[in-house]
């Protein structure tokens, strides 16, 4: 445990070095205090002079109506932004550690190489948890503060981000170990993204694909590869509208993803020749 | 059960395949070591020897493609038989981020070290190594000697059985070699084993009493220094010889050189070198002295990795 808790530790000191763990933290304050500023207009007299006064009731709906759609589309923003912001600050710590001179004296202790591997991905992952628990739980307790609505299902954002990270996460240390590069490990898990936003539209595309061949090609692909899209899609209607999702389906398949990419991540660097 | 061998190699062997096209390079070809506990061993060779490969393999960081490595009489492919091992690479790259200190304190943990121990320790060893007063510097800010001060304590942190070291005095200055010179000596007298990786054959020569030198990935010459250098042979260094007297000996089989206070007459062993000796005093002439001829490291070295068009 001493030797993870090394690698962990170790991780966080090369992110806090390189200026990448002050770097997000002072992002998310930024934003933070853009919300704090933002908000000076005070969102529930704002909302009443803009909506107008009909009645009291119609005025209660609106303010949350305005509340919920400011909540969900802060959560969608913080979402993409945050996500991407974690992987572009994580892309450069595992090709870092297989510098040559540096992983062989780290491969010369008695350790092994699925412990070293996971000791940086647990040790990255932790970073980005603080992150998120700081920026998500700020911007909430602006909102509540300023507007005394407390939706706890924003706060639902932390955990649904820190699993898309998780999984994306994943991905970044596969790329890192085969091809030792930080600028593909920020590209592959980008391109996943933005690939998991259309195969999205399956239910679409299975009507317009004219074979039968691809519209399963198209299906095969939805299942596999991680639901980015799909999860911050229900996140938002979830806060939105309060409507049930489907969580269990994305999740599942999501892990499933990361998990048989992580796996073949250690089963490849405990091959590789340093 | 009592451990003989600090290292052990049977047939050891690394084949790399070109990415396209599956051109095979043998980098070590049936490579059969054995290095006793407690002994100074120089591994040497040309660039491209295969030095490193051999080194990586007992690492484990890299894979064998045939044969064993053991390490203290464990599979070298188990984390636990590096336990004992204290590594120092070459071109090693710390962490700039951390200061020595906090370097030491790292790998001390990786090596399995608790934390009380580390902190005990760590003053200790920065001072045994002339770093006493940069323990709470970045990395970053440190000389090459420095570093290289630096990873010698790291490789000492955990009290090992047997020292790794990679070109250990490459970029130190004199005094600073003959200080590390120095600890490890001490080091070897409380029985640790050092395995240096050198290119330097006056740093191996007078260190080691071991020697092996690789050469295409093979084991060129191996054995201990005392005896490889001492040759077969036997230098009689006299004076006072007459002409005559000296195509007496050269008619017995000597050779004679022509030194700046008489001559050097080489025999082939002990008995032509009485035979020679009893000439010299027949004749008159004056024996200056009597030695073993011996060869140095580099004639060895020379002679192991020479082209032989294989």
């Amino acid at each position: 445990m001493q030797v993870f808790f090394a690698l962990i530790a170790d991780t966080f000191q090369e992110a806090r070095a390189r200026w990448l763990f002050w770097g997000l933290f002072s992002l998310s304050t930024l934003l933070i205090l853009l919300f704090l500023f933002v908000l000076q207009v005070d969102v529930a007299a704002g909302a009443i002079s803009a909506l107008g006064v009909q009645s009291t009731v119609r005025r209660i709906y609106s303010i949350q109506r305005f509340v919920d759609l400011s909540y969900s589309w802060v959560c969608v923003g913080l979402y993409v932004f945050g996500t991407f912001l974690a992987i572009l600050a994580s892309a450069g710590l595992i090709p870092s550690v297989l510098e040559p001179g540096r992983i062989s004296l780290l491969l010369s202790k008695p350790i092994g190489r699925t412990t070293l591997l996971l000791g940086r991905y647990f040790g990255n992952l932790l970073i980005v948890v603080l992150n998120t628990i700081y920026i998500v739980s700020g911007v909430w307790l602006i909102f509540a503060v300023k507007t005394n609505i407390r939706d706890y299902r924003f706060l639902l954002a932390i955990p649904i981000m820190i699993f898309v990270f998780a999984v994306l996460l994943c991905v970044v240390v596969f790329v890192g170990v085969i091809s030792e590069s930080a600028a593909l490990s920020v590209m592959v898990p980008v391109a996943i993204s933005l690939i998991s936003g259309l195969l999205a539209q399956h239910q679409f595309m299975i009507k317009v694909l004219s074979s039968e061949w691809s519209r399963r090609v198209w299906l095969g692909l939805y299942w596999i590869v991680p639901k980015v899209f799909d999860l911050g899609k229900a996140l938002h209607y979830w806060i939105l509208l309060d409507r049930e999702t489907d969580w269990v389906t994305p999740i599942w398949t999501s892990a499933a993803f990361g998990l048989v990419v992580l796996i073949s991540s250690i089963v490849i660097f405990r091959k590789r020749d340093f | 059960m009592t451990i003989d061998y600090a290292i052990e190699t049977d047939g050891l062997e690394k084949t790399y395949r070109t990415r396209f096209g599956g051109r095979e390079v043998k980098a070590v070809a049936c490579l059969t070591l054995r290095v006793p506990v407690g002994v100074k061993y120089g591994l040497l060779g040309p660039n491209g020897a295969g030095k490193t490969t051999f080194v990586k393999m007992l690492l484990s960081a890299v894979h064998p493609s045939a044969g064993s490595a053991k390490l203290f009489g464990q599979d070298a492919r188990l984390p636990e038989s590096r336990r004992p091992i204290g590594y120092l690479p070459e071109n090693h790259r710390f962490p700039t981020y951390l200061t020595g200190a906090g370097m030491l304190d790292f790998y001390g943990a990786l090596s399995g070290l608790p934390s009380s121990e580390r902190h005990k320790r760590i003053p200790g060893l920065l001072k045994l190594v002339g770093l006493s007063d940069w323990g709470p510097v970045r990395i970053k800010k440190y000389s090459k000697g420095m570093l290289q001060r630096l990873g010698l304590a790291q490789a000492l942190l955990h009290h090992p059985k047997l020292l790794i070291l990679d070109e250990p005095t490459d970029g130190v200055d004199p005094s600073g070699r003959r200080e590390i010179h120095a600890i490890l000596n001490r080091l070897t007298s409380k029985g640790v084993t050092v395995f240096i990786n050198s290119h330097l054959l006056s740093e191996v020569e007078s260190f080691c009493e071991y020697v092996a030198i690789m050469r295409k990935g093979k084991l060129a010459l191996e054995g201990k220094m005392s005896e490889l250098l001492a040759g077969t042979g036997y230098t009689v260094n006299a004076s006072h010889l007459s002409v005559d007297s000296l195509n007496e000996i050269r008619a017995a089989g000597a050779i004679i050189v022509h030194a700046s206070n008489g001559v050097a007459i080489q025999s082939p062993d002990n008995d032509h070198a009485n035979l020679v000796m009893d000439k010299i005093r027949a004749a008159g002439g004056s024996i200056e002295s009597f030695t073993p001829s011996g060869a140095s490291l580099e004639d060895l070295f020379l002679e192991a990795t020479a082209e032989r068009g294989d």
